[in-house]
């Protein structure tokens, strides 16, 4: 085989010559990180531990609400929330913030088929491809117009981040004194027997609907299937019960949490209403 | 280091040799036995390129922030308690309760927790535009891949600081999320089951699990983020900062048709372009 031409180095080669170019010109016109470059970092410091305080201050005096009330929401929140409480049920599942995006995500893929993209798939691609950026973009260039693909790359990246977190931040949650409502229009509609109306008051205000949807009311969370039918399936009574009780015995790898907390007596009434909810006919 | 003098010193040259002898045996000693005065030196007095600017300053200020958490986290954990379990008097739990203390009994205990709480997301944030300045520059490609990868390391331990602190108040809001989020880890294949068991310490989310959180939250992830972020600052002082691609005299320039040297301003003599690794060898790092 001919010589390899000496006009066209290998990328490695223009790479480490940029590099020991960079480290010379660095040296003979650079300027020392002392003092020009540390009071520039120094005057960035000082405004994010003021806004950082700021935010703190914002949050305290603006909670302080009557009653010296812990619980009071300000503009950032409240100082904390009731304490925690695994018998009640009706809370709606919020993370902070940066994990809004994650947790929208799971809305889009439903529950069973898919939902495992919406867990681990894509975050698992996402992480795989951003630990991996610098193998998967190896050009020298640096500049940005010289880098069209990266630059689209990056701006559907923040906008789909973006609009994920947006969407998660006003997700529209079901309340229970709002769901209570339609309990008339359920019976109604899917002619359930007097023996399931214990249950459909406990699944209106035992939180069920924070991730389920039920004849056109709920919120459809984190891949939660539609119950309106369920009944047809004819899972029976025992499968419910045990269903509540620890979903991911049942359901490997289920997201929902265990409903063993309501007792047995009550997890009854909710399978009897289960099983009962036949559909709209 | 022997001075001469063409007279006899005076009593206040003497007596002010004898302070800079008294302020530099120390300084001078730590340096024999360490060499950590001329690391310091390198660090302050290394050369940066000239053209640098502001966004380059989101590094350091995302430090900064994770300095504030440790700072605040540490005065926190003297003051909080993690367990779950019900105080008779009150019938309230007793994490719960120490959130409460701290916010609102503690002198300033309000400022440390609200600095604790919002410099979290502030810290997020940070490395979030961080991470975007770097991808803007460029400045994840050769020499310098590794570092990024760190970087990224750093972020998702950063994430899962935010999401262990999340549930140690023991409100609501912090137990449903994280009953939903590590049932969501519990969806993974193989390890998953497994992970959402070990979070848990159990099937049900309990006082176990906010004693686990609580140390991995204060140890365990904060330990390997200080690592991490020593490893990237070694990274940062050995490999330099990049200039801005389009600057006009950025530092390396881009790289262009080689016609073996270039001649660049501010340089009396081409600077020529040395062949292969040997570029790499000429560069140890660290000393000048």
């Amino acid at each position: 085989m001919a010589a390899i031409p000496k006009e066209k180095p290998s990328r490695i080669d223009q790479a480490r010559a940029e590099f020991a170019r960079y480290k010379a010109d660095v040296k003979a016109r650079g300027k020392p990180f002392y003092p020009y470059a540390m009071w520039h970092d120094t005057v960035m410091s000082f405004v994010v531990v003021c806004t950082i305080i700021g935010l703190a201050v914002i949050w305290k005096w603006s909670a302080w609400g009557p009653d010296h009330d812990p619980t009071h929401k300000g503009l950032l929140g409240p100082e904390v929330d009731p304490p925690a409480d695994p018998g009640t049920t009706s809370f709606v599942p919020r993370p902070d913030w940066y994990f809004y995006f994650l947790f929208y995500l799971l809305r889009i893929f439903k529950w069973p088929e898919s939902v495992f993209l919406g867990t681990v798939g894509v975050p698992t691609i996402a992480l795989i491809l951003l630990i991996g950026l610098p193998f998967l973009d190896r050009r020298l260039v640096r500049r940005p117009s010289a880098r069209p693909v990266a630059m689209v790359a990056a701006v559907l990246t923040i906008v789909s981040m973006g609009v994920l977190t947006w969407k998660g931040a006003t997700a529209k949650e079901a309340l229970a004194s709002e769901v209570k409502q339609s309990i008339p229009k359920w019976k109604a509609d899917e002619h359930l027997p007097p023996a399931a109306f214990p249950g459909v008051e406990l699944f209106a205000s035992a939180g069920c609907t924070a991730c389920h949807t039920y004849d056109g009311a709920g919120g459809s969370q984190l891949g939660a299937p539609d119950l309106t039918a369920i009944g047809s399936r004819n899972l029976g009574l025992q499968f419910q019960i045990n269903h509540l009780k620890c979903p991911s015995c049942v359901n490997p790898g289920s997201p929902m949490p265990p409903f063993a907390s309501l007792g047995d007596d009550r997890l009854k009434q909710l399978a009897i209403f289960l099983e009962a909810s036949k559909g709209t006919h | 280091m022997a001075t001469t003098y063409r007279r006899k010193p005076t009593k206040a040259e003497i007596r002010r040799q004898k302070m800079e002898e008294l302020v530099m045996f120390p300084i001078d000693w730590l340096e024999e036995r360490s060499g950590l005065i001329g690391g310091l030196k390198y660090f302050l007095f290394r050369n940066v390129p000239s053209d640098i600017n502001w966004m380059q300053t989101l590094g350091s200020a995302a430090l900064t922030a994770f300095l504030v958490q440790a700072i605040t986290g540490v005065i926190l954990a003297m003051y909080y308690v993690p367990s779950a379990d019900i105080n008779p008097r009150t019938g309230k739990p007793i994490a719960w309760e120490s959130i409460v203390n701290i916010t609102d009994h503690l002198t300033l205990g309000w400022l440390v927790r609200g600095m604790h709480r919002w410099g979290a997301s502030v810290f997020i944030i940070l490395m979030f535009l961080h991470m975007g300045r770097v991808f803007l520059f460029g400045a994840y490609k050769y020499p310098r891949e590794l570092n990024w990868i760190i970087g990224v390391l750093i972020l998702v331990n950063g994430m899962m600081e935010g999401f262990t602190g999340y549930l140690l108040p023991w409100d609501q809001t912090a137990y449903w999320a994280t009953v939903v989020g590590i049932n969501l880890n519990g969806t993974a294949p193989f390890l998953g089951p497994w992970l959402a068991q070990f979070l848990r310490g159990g099937q049900e989310i309990s006082g176990e699990t906010l004693t686990r959180f609580y140390s991995l939250h204060m140890l365990l992830i904060p330990g390997l983020i200080i690592g991490l972020i020593t490893l990237h600052l070694y990274l940062v002082v050995r490999l330099g900062v990049t200039s801005p691609p389009w600057s006009k005299e950025a530092a390396g320039g881009e790289p262009e048709e080689e016609d073996g040297a270039r001649l660049r301003p501010g340089l009396t003599r081409p600077v020529p372009r040395p062949s292969g690794a040997s570029a790499m060898q000429a560069e140890p790092g660290g000393q000048e």
